[in-house]
Formats: C-alpha cells, sequence, structure tokens
C-alpha cells in the first residue's frame, strides 16, 4: 500500500504516515471479498439469501450498539458541562451571598459599636467617677486606633517601579518586574520608623495600623489588616510633621527604603500634610485572654494617650 | 435500510432513556465512539467499494472500540493517557477523513 517506490529508502515516520493515509478501509473487507470470490459455491443460492439477512441483522445491531454509544456519549458530554456551569453559578451565588452578609453584619456592628459607645458615655458622665473613667477609656480608645482622628502629618507613597521602556510588554522579564515591586517588608519599615519617629496614628490606604494589625504578603497581593491593598500604596501618619519628617529622614528603614529607589527604582516620596483624615481601626480582640476583675481592668488603663501609642509597636524608641 | 433504521433506533433509545454508565467507563466513551465513527464509515466505504462484509464489520467495530478504550485505560494507568488518547484521535481522525473522501468520490463522482 506504500506510495514509496521500491529501494528508496524512506523514514519511519514517513512510511508510517504513508500507511495510516493509505490504509484507511480495513484490509480485511478486501481479504473476505477475495475470499468470497475464492469460493466455488455461485452466489444467489439458499445459503446465501440466509447468511445474508442475518448480516444485515448482525449489522443493524452492531449500528444500534453505535448509536446507543453515540447518544449516551452526548448526554455524558451535555450533563458534565451543565453541571460545571450549575456549579460555577452555585458559588458565584454563595459569594455574593455571604459577601452581603458580611457587609449587613459589618453595617451592623458599626450601629451596634454607636449606640454602646453613646450608651456609655450618657451612663458615665452622670458622676464624677464616671468622667474621669470616661476621659480615661478615650484616651486608651484613641492610644488603641479605635477611633478615627485627623491632624497634621506626613504622605509617604510607595509605589512598584515603573517598567523600563525597553522591556517587552509580552516577553519581557520578569525578574526586573519582580525586584521593583514593593514589598510588605518595605511598608513595615516605613511604618515601623514612622511610629520611631514620633507618630500618633497611621494607615495604609485607608486601613489604620492598631496594635496587632498585621502587614503582610499573599501571593502578589499585600494584605494590611487582612484585606488586600493596591499599589499606590500611600501611608498617612498623624504627628508633628516637622518632627516626623526629620527623625524619619534620619532613620535607617527610610534610608533602606531610599536605596529601592535608587537601586530598583520604586517609587518613595515623602511630604508634609496639613490635614490628613484616619478611619478608625478593627480593635485587637482578646480570644484567650480574659480580665481577672473588670473594676481592675479599667485601673489598668493607660491614662496617658502617648504611652499608649509608643507601646503599639516593638521598634518604637529606638 | 435496516442498518440505518438500527443506528436510528440505537440514537432515539440513548436519548430516551439516558442510561447510567459506570464512572470508571466514562473517560473512555469519546474515544469509544471515535472509534466505532471510523468502523461505520470504514463499513461505509467497502460498501460502496462493493466488498462489504457483515463479519468483517461487526468484528472490526467491536474490536476498534474495545481496543481504543484499552489503549486509553492503559495510557492512564502509564501516566500517558492524555498523549495516547490524542494518537488515537489522530489516527482515527485521519481514517475517518479518508473514508469519508472515498464515499464523497463515491456519491457524487468528484
Amino acid at each position: 500500500m506504500s506510495a514509496a517506490a521500491p529501494g528508496r529508502p524512506r523514514s519511519l515516520g514517513a512510511s508510517l504516515l504513508d500507511q495510516v493515509l493509505a490504509e484507511t478501509v480495513d484490509p480485511a473487507y478486501a481479504q473476505a471479498a477475495a475470499a468470497r470470490a475464492a469460493r466455488t459455491v455461485p452466489p444467489g443460492g439458499d445459503g446465501s439469501r440466509l447468511r445474508r439477512s442475518r448480516g444485515q441483522l448482525l449489522v443493524a445491531l452492531t449500528l444500534l450498539i453505535a448509536g446507543l454509544l453515540a447518544s449516551v456519549t452526548y448526554r455524558q458530554a451535555a450533563a458534565g458541562e451543565q453541571g460545571r456551569e450549575q456549579a460555577r453559578q452555585a458559588l458565584r451565588d454563595d459569594i455574593a451571598e455571604q459577601s452581603g452578609t458580611a457587609d449587613d453584619l459589618t453595617a451592623q456592628l458599626e450601629e451596634l459599636t454607636a449606640r454602646v459607645t453613646s450608651t456609655r458615655e450618657g451612663a458615665l458622665a452622670a458622676s464624677v467617677a464616671g468622667q474621669g473613667a470616661l476621659e480615661r477609656l478615650t484616651a486608651a480608645e484613641q492610644a488603641a486606633a479605635l477611633v478615627a482622628v485627623s491632624g497634621p502629618g506626613l504622605r509617604i507613597e510607595l509605589d512598584n517601579a515603573a517598567p523600563s521602556a525597553e522591556s517587552d510588554p509580552v516577553g519581557g522579564s520578569a525578574e526586573v518586574a519582580g525586584a521593583g515591586l514593593v514589598q510588605d517588608g518595605d511598608l513595615q519599615l516605613v511604618v515601623n520608623a514612622l511610629w520611631a519617629s514620633g507618630a500618633e496614628a497611621i494607615s495604609i490606604n485607608g486601613q489604620r495600623i492598631g496594635a496587632t494589625t498585621a502587614i503582610r504578603q499573599a501571593g502578589q497581593a499585600i494584605l494590611v489588616d487582612l484585606r488586600p491593598v493596591n499599589t499606590p500604596y500611600e501611608v498617612s501618619a498623624i504627628g508633628d510633621p516637622q518632627r516626623l519628617q526629620n527623625e524619619f529622614v534620619d532613620t535607617p528603614e527610610a534610608t533602606a527604603v531610599a536605596k529601592l529607589t535608587v537601586d530598583y527604582g520604586v517609587v518613595f516620596t515623602v511630604a508634609r500634610s496639613d490635614d490628613l483624615e484616619l478611619p478608625a481601626g478593627s480593635g485587637a480582640e482578646l480570644r484567650f485572654a480574659e480580665p481577672l476583675d473588670p473594676a481592675a481592668a479599667t485601673g489598668q488603663v493607660p491614662v496617658d494617650g502617648a504611652t499608649g501609642t509608643t507601646g503599639t509597636d516593638p521598634t518604637t524608641g529606638g | 435500510m435496516i442498518p440505518i433504521l438500527g443506528l436510528a433506533i440505537g440514537v432515539v433509545l440513548g436519548l430516551l432513556l439516558d442510561p447510567s454508565v459506570p464512572i470508571g467507563l466514562q473517560p473512555y466513551l469519546p474515544i469509544a465512539v471515535v472509534a466505532a465513527l471510523d468502523a461505520v464509515f470504514g463499513g461505509i466505504r467497502a460498501r460502496f467499494d462493493g466488498i462489504f462484509d457483515a463479519k468483517v464489520f461487526v468484528i472490526s467495530f467491536v474490536s476498534n472500540v474495545v481496543v481504543a478504550a484499552l489503549i486509553v485505560f492503559l495510557g492512564d494507568q502509564l501516566g500517558v493517557g492524555a498523549q495516547l488518547s490524542t494518537a488515537v484521535v489522530v489516527v482515527l481522525g485521519i481514517r475517518i477523513f479518508g473514508n469519508a473522501a472515498a464515499i464523497r468520490r463515491h456519491l457524487f463522482r468528484a
């Protein structure tokens, strides 16, 4: 069946292809036909007719199986596609529903917190001792980043390095892009340096940094307080602008980040701002620690707000 | 005529009854269908060539389906199931295409 001329060498791959292309019909048919022709019994006899009708029945049965196979496979494929689409839709619905529930609960929490605060203020303001406690409480809340604050301070912007002009957007090397990305460590350095320079309140992209707020990386995204933040990262710090800027620029952390700008082109700008507004943070939840005595616990709250602020970061005061 | 009736009845039965296939056999259904298509097109071509034989057709159909499924099953066990099913589909696809071309030449003389 091969089309190759005898004696001419052909590669194995080519001859295999030739065979596949040439032998599209089963050679057994030709063999059977030859055998039939060789038989001496003339066609059209009684036995031949019986054989023919039996053959037709066999062929019909085989084709019935073929049809069954094809339609069952079709049904399976259709059901599989439908099932996948259903599962996707169910997941999408779940996400939307859970997000809605989370939003509702957040709104409810805010409302209840506001009500608790106003009720507490009303109850405490009635007595002199209560007023003292209220003052201490307010100071503690401010120190724990539980209330929104505003004031002058520093606004620091960090951003990934701009893609270099000669880099190919399709086949560009990922290494250069990776080195120019702002890491969670860079943000941690800046925040620590700000605390050390006397910042009283800090937020990153509107996420207030509290005593236990984590800045960490999950894959490509940076999470602040477990919520993703996007570039450009804007770190706002409230404090004496003059002192903040002078001390911040002198910290080794700021020097390290500034070096990133020189080496990798990371965007890093420091600007003073007269009016910064920082939102309230999510307070630290006590999951395991329980106050021994509620009265004693209130008494232990630091009266001085500044002390509370400096206590929020281990690197502070260095 | 009877064979075509058989095919139609098979399709209708499969669509109406929707029989459940064991989960272990499901991955081999598509490849079995391609193998069955190859056997059917081979049979039609043989008929046009005047060399059709019922016994050869039935045997080639059954062996085609079983061998194709077996090759893919073996490939799955060896970790090359996807590649082997591609190989089976390529070879059977070429054969189906060749047979379809031969049938077309018989039907339209072109």
